[in-house]
């Protein structure tokens, strides 16, 4: 394992030097070393490539803050914490801006949007023509009678999300029903 | 790993030699020395207080001169440490300012309860704010304009502590220079505006910093 830490430190030296060969290899060492500290973070492999490609150029961005003389791997993580911070707050903060909108959607909508009098059999069909998302959370919720925490844990959303996307599709489903 | 591959075969293709960033103590002594010298530039300009062997004898101003000296110091330091990613792995050392600043409020409160009789107030007010406000001036944007060459991961962080320390330059300059004994005024109008420029630092830091 040392001789491996040395060899990125010494890989990394060469590349301050200009070193092109040296350099490609400590960003294939880099890759394979940060992908499974991302894989374990995020649940999409697009994500996961995404997020890294960014970390690589950050790192070849800030290259001149790393000086050989101390480990490779804690510099490598800094920036890669930074890069992963910055991408899920970005995440969360789209997220956010769902539930505020399911806030407006609770003050316009009925208490109990949910108690129509039908059963889920009988409007299947419909439900089965909504977006997959959609169709997929209303299946859960009402045929397989979860919840809408279980639901946004087996889909990796999070509550107010799945609520959101639940009330939009009361609501076309509403809409839908109201015209036959 | 298509696009990775590309990516590191794109980055790698045109690398070419990089000279490593300055140590952070060679960045913060950079900075330190500049920021000394134009404190003792500014000195000679304004004038230093006239009373100053008698001040100089006061155990609680020697006592907050020092402190405030040793906050301007340590912030510089930990300001160059905080503009390496990784905080050039002496995290202990980044978050340092702590103590000089614990310190401070320290000698403040005490140099405080210890002022009775209360010395007179001086007739000016928030020009004190003011004067220290533009004589931080250049050495805070001399410091942000260094801190924009390196990748902080600690953007905020990094301008706040940044601004302390051209904070407490004009802080200095201002008690070596201006002929006042009365502590509430310092604290008023010289130190507790520190507070909002630390403050003001996070929201620099976030739009100046961020790469």
């Amino acid at each position: 394992m040392t001789n491996r830490d040395d060899n990125l430190e010494d890989l990394m030296r060469q590349s301050l030097a200009g070193d092109q060969r040296a350099y490609a290899e400590l960003l294939r060492a880099t890759a394979r070393l940060l992908k499974p500290f991302l894989s374990n973070r995020l649940r999409q492999s697009g994500e996961v490539d995404d997020l890294l490609q960014e970390i690589l150029l950050s790192i070849h961005k800030a290259r001149h803050t790393y000086d050989g003389q101390r480990p490779y791997k804690p510099w490598a993580y800094a920036i890669a914490k930074f890069r992963l911070l910055d991408h899920l707050r970005a995440h969360y903060a789209d997220r956010l801006r769902d539930a505020e909108d399911y806030d407006e959607l609770e003050e316009i909508l009925p208490d109990d949007v949910t108690e129509t009098g039908m059963s889920y059999e009988s409007i299947s069909a419909e439900v089965e023509k909504l977006p997959e998302k959609q169709a997929t959370i209303l299946r859960l919720m009402h045929h397989d009678g979860y919840t809408a925490r279980e639901v946004a844990a087996k889909m990796g959303m999070n509550e107010s999300a799945v609520k959101v996307a639940a009330h939009r599709a009361y609501k076309i489903l509403r809409e839908r029903l109201e015209r036959q | 790993m298509n696009d990775i591959e590309q990516l590191i075969a794109g980055l790698s293709k045109d690398v070419q030699p990089v000279k490593p960033a300055l140590h952070p103590y060679k960045l913060s002594l950079q900075w330190i020395g500049a920021a000394a010298l134009y404190l003792l530039v500014t000195l000679a300009l304004t004038g230093l207080r006239p009373d100053w062997h008698e001040s100089f004898v006061e155990p609680w101003f020697v006592a907050e001169i020092a402190t405030l000296f040793a906050l301007f110091i340590v912030t510089a330091l930990s300001t160059a440490l905080l503009a390496f990613p990784d905080l050039h792995q002496k995290r202990l050392l980044a978050y340092a300012p702590l103590v000089p600043a614990v310190l401070f409020v320290a000698v403040i409160l005490s140099a405080a309860l210890a002022d009775t009789p209360p010395a007179p107030l001086p007739e000016h007010s928030i020009e004190c704010t003011c004067s220290i406000l533009l004589t931080m001036l250049l050495p805070a944007l001399w410091t942000f304009y260094s801190l924009r060459r390196y990748a902080s991961t600690h953007y905020r962080l990094a301008g706040s502590i940044a601004l302390l320390s051209a904070f407490s330059v004009g802080a200095l300059w201002l008690r070596l220079h201006e002929v006042n004994d009365s502590i509430a005024h310092v604290v008023e109008w010289h130190y507790l505006p520190m507070l909002g420029v630390g403050l003001l630092g996070l929201w620099l830091g976030n739009r100046l910093l961020k790469w």
